[in-house]
């Protein structure tokens, strides 16, 4: 078991080096110069040609990629990811200010994404082809087709617009965070909930659910205690990779929602062509995809035993 | 019959509480002495040296020597009086008395010359005539300075009311704390808002209101909800929080006031002048002819744009004669190519067996709007029989081909006041100038002469010169002015008195009360 985790740990951090060296190069490779950027920062519209050399030549663009990444890579390791070109604050004070507000944006959207998830997928497999279960179906198909900019705009022309109920941006109380974490949950609640119902559905025509009904336990039984805990294994695995594409959800919440995380810097980054900011800002990325997948991994690991199994040629 | 247990009673009362009390917390703190501004990005520190904080804000809480006026007026700032000496070589500023940085520290001839000399002399300045021809500054006493020119700047006081890095700090400052003289003190700062009150010391007129938020929304229709909604009182300009001429038309439909008055940039369409296709004038002229500049106002900007064929909009001062605006006419577009020398009709144009065909270069990031104005002129060239080819790039791709004239047309804008017409000449219009990713609408060895001259010349001689300037570009058709945009706000009705100020550079708040 050690051995295993050790090695899924292992893989976890060679996947990290080689996804920020993939997006060192496409960042670098990206159309823009950043030092007419910094120029133009330092100088307005008073950078010149001169100056523009001066700093590729102080900051070491004109080194090899390979150079110029282990060089990143070494500042990258002690915390250093440079200072944003747009900002001109330290990345790291950037990603202090914002990270609690992108946390924060997604661990409630994930809570709700869970709650609204099961309790639609649940209610489905127990009104089981009714009204109810058709009536779900329907909405879950709507919410995953439904952009979140669109779901965005329509909960603020609603509640903040015409009932004036919910402040429409900024974070000012918890009243606020209710229309960003459901637009930010929708999607990911009315993928869940088809993984509730499909699996619940075929958890209960299995034999263990048939006996239990010839032994006379109710529908309602056999569904929380029989079916419900052996669809755990796909449920965590679903969620984790909803809870991960819910970062791409923050980049454009966040923005419409005027919250300052880390998404909404990372479009600003994108506009502004802040090569520091954007290459700090996708690590961030690429740290959280792996770390909530490997989590997912080691939990599904310890629930399900045939997981921890070696496999066999 | 409706049967209510325990349970259900309790879930519903909780559920009526919680939505009952929604409204109240909502809009819980007050906002009557409070003028709730929107922004597009975080002011930051508001470091007159950096090329960073968002424009807008610094007007608010600094002071210059010389402000702005409506049509390029001069206006007493931290100098009540000031005089040019004969030879252009020294200026001389009384500056004002018993004013104070909010900081308590006095402002005086010594913290006046700590501040110019941050910036005269400084070669990442250069780019600011007055700062490249420093020489000296005199204190000639405690309120009386005199700066020393190497050479004459007829720009000088104009250039003196710019944003940055002209305005004045507090010389006990420590780095990020922005303590000005102006009417606003920043309380505070972060990436979500800016807090500012009310300077009580302030020398000129104070705000009516004692507080004024500026609260970052980054998106236009979140910025539109939220006046709607009534949490935002003010959005708008193009420096602040740009607003769409389809929003503005939208907003006021729906009862909010919106403000929108004649701008100071114009829209040009420029002609590669290393092209070899726009090196032909008759092509040029053609273009110029063929564009219908109303439509463009009427159709793509809903009114909120003036058509224009001069360079500069009359609100800049010096800005030249103005030039009746053409009907569009296709007639004369195709004999101004046939007289050219080239051969065809409405269906294509060739000449020495070279096709009419033009690259038109276009980037939605660095002109939001572009592409659709770029797509109408391309309908109307084609009745011509110019083919055009827009290709749609991004803004670090703009950024690398402008310099290098790599197009034939391409979308330019002139910088607006306070920083015309002399900034855009001197910067634009002249082939040594070095305006890194910006590029240069046209260039010419004739066109340096004159822009030299005119920017050289000072006194009541200056008109002529500016004016031969203007004549140039247009007889030799070197640029196709199109549109000036309007310049667009949008206020909640709870705010009264509401007056744009001189340039889109400042926050609107004098002469706003709060209803």
């Amino acid at each position: 078991m050690q051995r295993m985790f050790m090695r899924r740990v292992g893989l976890a951090l060679l996947l990290m080096l080689a996804a920020t060296a993939l997006t060192f190069w496409l960042v670098t490779a990206a159309p823009g110069n950043v030092a007419a950027l910094i120029a133009e920062r330092a100088a307005g519209s008073g950078a010149d040609g001169e100056m523009i050399a001066r700093i590729a030549d102080d900051l070491g663009l004109n080194d090899p990629l390979p150079v110029r990444y282990a060089r990143w890579l070494g500042d990258a390791l002690t915390g250093d990811f440079g200072v944003s070109l747009r900002t001109g604050k330290p990345m790291a004070e950037e990603f202090a200010e914002r990270i609690p507000m992108t946390l924060a944006l997604l661990v409630g959207g994930g809570i709700l994404a869970l709650v609204i998830s099961l309790a639609m997928g649940i209610a489905g497999a127990a009104s089981n082809g009714g009204v109810v279960d058709r009536v779900l179906h329907g909405l879950a198909l709507v919410g995953a087709s439904t952009p979140n900019f669109f779901v965005a705009a329509l909960l603020v022309i609603v509640f903040s617009v015409w009932l004036g109920v919910l402040p429409s941006f900024g974070v000012s109380g918890l009243t606020s965070w209710l229309l960003p974490w459901v637009t930010i949950a929708l999607f990911p609640a009315s993928v869940l909930a088809r993984v509730v119902r499909v699996n619940l559905q075929d958890t209960m025509s299995r034999p263990f659910a048939t006996t239990g009904f010839a032994k006379g336990l109710t529908r309602r039984a056999v569904l929380f205690r029989e079916a419900l805990p052996n669809i755990a294994i796909p449920y965590m695995t679903t969620f984790g990779a909803q809870f991960t594409l819910m970062i791409i959800g923050a980049i454009v919440v966040e923005r419409v929602f005027g919250l300052n995380g880390v998404g909404a810097f990372f479009i600003e980054a994108i506009r502004f062509r802040d090569f520091i900011g954007m290459q700090a800002t996708l690590t961030l990325f690429v740290v959280f995809f792996v770390s909530v997948n490997l989590t997912v991994d080691l939990l599904a690991m310890l629930a399900d035993p045939r997981l921890r199994r070696p496999r066999k040629a | 019959m409706l049967k209510l247990d325990r349970r259900s009673f309790l879930a519903s009362t909780a559920g009526l509480s919680f939505l009952s009390i929604l409204p109240r917390i909502a809009h819980a703190d007050g906002h009557s002495d409070t003028l709730r501004v929107a922004i597009a990005g975080e002011t930051g520190d508001l470091d007159l040296l950096q090329n960073v904080s968002t424009l807008s804000s610094y007007s608010a809480v600094f002071d210059a020597l010389i402000h702005y006026g409506p049509g390029g007026t001069l206006e007493p700032g931290l100098a009540t009086a000031w005089s040019v000496a004969e030879d252009g070589l020294s200026i001389s500023f009384d500056l004002r008395e018993g004013v104070s940085f909010s900081d308590g520290t006095p402002f005086d001839a010594t913290a006046a010359e700590w501040n110019l000399k941050r910036w005269m002399g400084v070669a990442d300045f250069s780019w600011i005539g007055i700062a490249d021809a420093y020489d000296s500054i005199v204190i000639d006493t405690p309120n009386k300075i005199t700066v020393k020119l190497k050479r004459p700047v007829p720009a000088a006081l104009l250039e003196l009311t710019i944003v940055r890095p002209v305005r004045f700090l507090s010389p006990r400052a420590a780095a990020g704390q922005p303590i000005g003289t102006g009417p606003w003190i920043v309380e505070s700062y972060s990436s979500t808002e800016t807090v500012l009150v009310r300077n009580d010391a302030y020398w000129g007129e104070k705000p009516a209101f004692a507080r004024m938020e500026l609260k970052v929304v980054p998106d236009e229709l979140a910025r539109a909800n939220a006046l709607r909604a009534g949490e935002l009182d003010v959005i708008g300009g193009d420096w602040v929080a740009a607003l769409s001429p389809r929003r503005a038309q939208a907003l006021a439909s729906e009862g909010m006031t919106v403000v929108a008055e004649p701008g100071t940039a114009t829209t040009i369409l420029g002609f590669s002048p290393q092209s070899p296709m726009m090196q032909d004038k008759a092509v040029r002229d053609a273009i110029f002819l063929g564009i219908d500049r109303a439509a463009v106002a009427t159709v793509l900007f809903e009114g909120f744009a003036d058509p224009t064929v001069d360079i500069f909009p009359a609100t800049v001062p010096t800005a030249g004669s103005r030039t009746p605006v053409p009907a569009r006419d296709v007639a004369a577009a195709q004999a101004a190519l046939t007289a050219g020398g080239w051969a065809g009709d409405g269906a294509g144009w060739s000449k020495d067996g070279a096709a009419l065909e033009i690259a038109f270069l276009v980037s939605e990031e660095s002109f939001p709007g572009s592409r659709r104005i770029a797509e109408m002129i391309q309908g109307m060239l084609m009745e011509v029989g110019i083919k055009t080819n827009i290709e749609t790039v991004d803004n670090a791709t703009m950024h690398d081909r402008r310099p290098k004239f790599d197009y034939d047309l391409t979308f330019f804008g002139t910088y607006g006041a306070p920083y015309d017409p002399h900034g855009s000449l001197g910067a634009s219009f002249v082939t040594a100038s070095d305006t890194g990713p910006d590029g240069k609408i046209y260039v010419h060895p004739d066109l340096d002469t004159l822009v030299a001259t005119a920017l050289e010349t000072g006194g009541d001689a200056r008109t002529g010169a500016m004016q031969a300037v203007y004549d140039w570009l247009r007889d030799n058709t070197a640029a196709c002015p199109l549109v000036v945009t309007q310049r667009l706000w949008a206020v909640h009705p709870r705010v009264e008195g509401f007056a744009l100020p001189a340039t889109d550079y400042d926050l609107p708040f004098k002469g706003i009360t709060l209803g």
